[in-house]
């Protein structure tokens, strides 16, 4: 135990070197600005860097990868919050709140609070990487076909958590999402399925386009369908972005179940960011004491969703460096950068190369104060894009919006498919449907299906399969009681809301009629 | 100030739009070819993948004998076909060139995925070569070796699950081949990728499972490889027996990359790309970042030939294969 103290204090020493922390910033830098473009993805930048690091020192090379990571999942907050345009899926949850609170002209505190937990939650999951890796991996080899599935049905429970006032509307919006989630080839035969006789559909609708035509674009519609003004006129600018002291107290318990959270999820190869930034977004609520800010700009919720992104990164490290299986394409980047520097996944990691290991670990914790010092630079001066008039945004967003979804495979049908789902955004929030919803759905549609397909074959068709282990269990009892606390709560808010505003519910009323009058 | 912001704003969209720019005009060339401008290696695969790794080692050290910036560009999408539709009818000006993942570009033409045919291409040379393998859990006592996983199959007809990396992928190929030929049916668990296929060994859902030898690379302590899918054994695996030698399924099976162009393209390209390939593959700076993957460089003869037996092999795997 001494002599692992011993290592990981050597490693801090080692890492602490002058072209470790150039590289650290550097990264770091690059990462956010890949990151909050919407199109250039985390595994894209650390792909392209990857051969840069041929020539550096393995611990080197791998901390400028993991700086681009970690850079990367913070950055797609930033676009998130100022314009709506998640730079990656995985802060779609972030945008649902992050949004609210710059147009009420808090964009500097939301750009602080995404940049402070996503630091808590990367700083957290550090401490699972040190100290818990080889157990948590073997989470990682209990969840199967049957698992997953339930996981995705646990995901989708958070339809009832986003939906706002109607379940019926979130649970159409989702039910559409699974729908649009089957185009393509299907994951067990290979039979093609409404894809129109275009190969593009082949992988199915790619959930990036989706998004940025859901959030992004149809943002963009309502925002022109408006009688377009300044918007710097239109609301107060606040230039307060630090939280105060009890603000900090108040997303403390946030971050550390989003942390909890995320470094789960990042455990789980093919579960993702996505999917953390929304279990992350939703527990935020279902435990915050001010529900009632949720959907006008909560800090709790920018805190609950942006730390567990940030968690992901350090979990699903776990499974790379100890199993030899990346859950996702970065940290199979980051792999192949561990292999091509002669270094092999599994326990030697931990005994042979520990030296250069915990170097690595210690770059990552170093990496995570340069992505606060960073942001917090940065904040001030993207907040300010948020006092820019509708009529400079909207055709900038617009040009983003078709570049974004254009980089992603460079092919104009990605254009038409972000438009497409721009207009079918535009027309769900006329009528109050919830886009993001869809989005859930269609990232959890795929894994779902493919989970539950593959539990069924393997048990030859007995759905018993599906109750047979321990993870199973704990997984439905959580959806049953995702599915049921947001019922049980808001019974209990209106009956409390009742009591409390009996006598003015008439005046109100009139006001309001008054009002629409 | 506004102003300002709003010139920042418009600067960050430059900066993508170049991100995802690229590409360079060319001239016809008379006699010898040279490339006058940056050349374009098409990876239809995501940057990060399987294919994108090997692909970027080769664009970097190709720098030096191509005398022009390799710029590889990552047209992902429709398992393949996308990119390689665009390779197709790229200008066989010789600036554009690609990657032909073999089996799963002859898969694609079977699906239908896209409207090329083998003869949109003209082989340059070939660049990895991965033969598959069948293995198991190092830990799984039951399998001590292939006859007995055989057995075990025979004795409990239907009951073995195996995880490939795909409905219809080359690893499903390679476990239909193999059970096929030793006679037993089995459960097949279509994972999305290689990693999940291996994890779904790890974690007890499958029982065996067909990789390539790469695929396992620096993992080979989790794994017991049982038999490879090769006419001779392989050098590095001496003690591993090959299908064939146990009386089973015969042939060379797994994966080749080779490096194409547009079938437009004259002879002069083919020539010079080939000469500068194979420079590289044989410089030992190359040969160092590559030692995790299995490069073989065929002459150009040879890689087209390989690209018909792999067409011919993906057509005749009909429903007698897939439902036997």
């Amino acid at each position: 135990m001494l002599e692992t103290l011993g290592l990981m204090g050597a490693g801090f020493i080692n890492a602490l070197t002058p072209i470790n922390l150039l590289m650290m910033a550097a990264g770091v830098a690059l990462g956010i600005i890949i990151g909050c473009m919407p199109g250039l993805s985390a595994a894209m930048g650390v792909a392209l860097m990857l051969p840069l690091t041929f020539t550096m020192k393995a611990e080197t090379g791998l901390i400028v990868l993991g700086a681009i990571y970690c850079g990367a999942i913070f950055g797609g907050s930033i676009s998130a919050i100022l314009i709506h345009t998640p730079g990656t899926p995985a802060s779609a949850a972030t945008a649902i709140e992050g949004y609210q609170m710059t147009l009420q002209g808090k964009a500097g505190k939301a750009l602080f609070t995404a940049c402070y937990s996503s630091f808590w939650g990367g700083l957290l999951s550090c401490i699972s990487l040190y100290f818990f890796a080889p157990l948590l991996a073997q989470l990682t080899l209990k969840f199967r076909s049957a698992e997953y599935f339930w996981l995705s049905i646990f995901g989708l429970t958070i339809i009832a958590g986003v939906s706002g006032k109607s379940i019926v509307k979130g649970l159409i919006s989702g039910a559409l999402g699974l729908l649009i989630s089957t185009i393509g080839l299907d994951p067990v035969t290979g039979a093609k399925r409404v894809m129109f006789g275009q190969a593009y559909f082949a992988e199915g609708i790619n959930t990036t386009c989706a998004l940025i035509g859901l959030f992004s674009m149809s943002q963009v519609f309502i925002l022109a369908e408006k009688k377009i003004k300044a918007r710097a006129q239109a609301t107060k600018f606040s230039d307060k972005m630090s939280l105060t002291r009890d603000e900090r107290k108040m997303i403390r318990p946030t971050i550390l179940r989003s942390w909890v959270i995320g470094n789960i999820i990042g455990l789980l190869p093919g579960a993702g960011a996505a999917i953390a930034c929304f279990l992350g977004y939703n527990t935020s609520k279902s435990f915050s004491k001010h529900k009632e800010q949720f959907g006008k700009g909560s800090i709790e919720g920018v805190a609950g969703s942006e730390a567990a992104n940030n968690a992901v990164t350090g979990g699903s490290l776990i499974p790379t460096l100890t199993l030899g299986i990346p859950g996702e394409s970065v940290t199979a980047v980051l792999m192949g950068g561990l292999i091509i520097q002669g270094l092999a996944p599994g326990p030697e990691l931990f005994g042979k190369y520990a030296p250069m290991t915990y170097t690595f670990f210690a770059g990552f914790v170093l990496v995570q104060f340069f992505m606060l010092g960073i942001g917090l630079l940065g904040c001030r001066g993207f907040a300010q894009i948020s006092r820019l008039s509708d009529a400079i945004l909207i055709p900038c967003v617009t040009v983003l919006c078709c570049v974004g979804s254009y980089a992603i495979h460079k092919n104009i049908l990605d254009i038409v498919v972000m438009m497409t789902f721009g207009v079918l955004g535009y027309f769900m929030r006329k009528l109050d449907l919830n886009t993001a919803a869809v989005v859930l759905a269609l990232i959890l549609g795929p894994i779902g299906e493919k989970g539950l397909r593959n539990a069924l074959k393997s048990s030859g068709g007995n759905p018993a399969i599906l109750f047979s282990s321990v993870v199973s269990w704990v997984l439905i009892a959580l959806c049953i009681v995702g599915i049921l606390s947001p019922m049980f709560m808001s019974k209990l808010e209106k009956k409390a809301e009742k009591e409390a505003t009996a006598g003015t519910a008439e005046d109100i009323e009139k006001l309001t009629e008054e009002d629409s009058v | 100030m506004k102003k300002f912001l709003a010139l920042i704003l418009a600067l960050c969209m430059v900066f993508a739009l170049c991100a995802c720019g690229g590409g360079g005009s060319a001239k016809p060339a008379d006699g010898p070819f040279a490339p006058d401008g940056p050349v374009t290696l098409i990876v239809a695969y995501k940057a990060g993948s399987g294919t994108d790794g090997p692909a970027r080692i080769l664009a970097q050290y190709a720098e030096k004998y191509i005398g022009q910036t390799v710029v590889v560009e990552n047209v992902d999408g429709g398992s393949g076909s996308i990119g390689w539709s665009q390779l197709a009818a790229a200008d066989p000006d010789g600036m554009t060139i690609g990657v032909m993942n073999l089996p799963n570009f002859n898969s694609s033409i079977v699906k239908e995925l896209g409207t090329y045919t083998t003869a949109d291409f003209k082989a340059i040379c070939n660049h990895v070569t991965e033969t598959s393998i069948v293995i198991v859990r190092a830990d799984d006592d039951r399998f001590p070796d292939l006859n007995t996983l055989v057995e075990y199959g025979k004795a409990n007809d239907g009951q073995l699950k195996a995880s490939t990396n795909g409905a219809q992928a080359s690893n499903h190929i390679g476990a239909q081949a193999f059970a096929k030929s030793a006679g037993f049916h089995y459960i097949d668990i279509p994972q999305g990728g290689t990693a999940d296929q291996l994890l779904s060994l790890r974690n007890k859902e499958s029982d065996f499972t067909v990789v390539k030898l790469g695929d396992i690379s620096g993992q080979e302590s989790a794994y017991k490889v049982l038999g490879i899918f090769a006419t001779e054994r392989d050098a590095r695996w001496p003690e591993v027996p090959t299908l064939g030698e146990l009386g089973y399924y015969d042939q060379w099976l797994g994966a080749s990359r080779a490096i194409v162009a547009p079938a437009g393209v004259s002879d002069e390209v083919i020539q010079f790309y080939e000469e500068a390939l194979k420079k590289t593959m044989e410089d030992p700076e190359y040969i160092a970042a590559a030692a995790s993957f299995d490069t073989n460089f065929l002459d150009h003869t040879a890689t087209a030939a390989l690209i018909e037996q792999q067409q011919s092999f993906a057509e005749s795997l009909g429903d007698d294969f897939w439902n036997y």
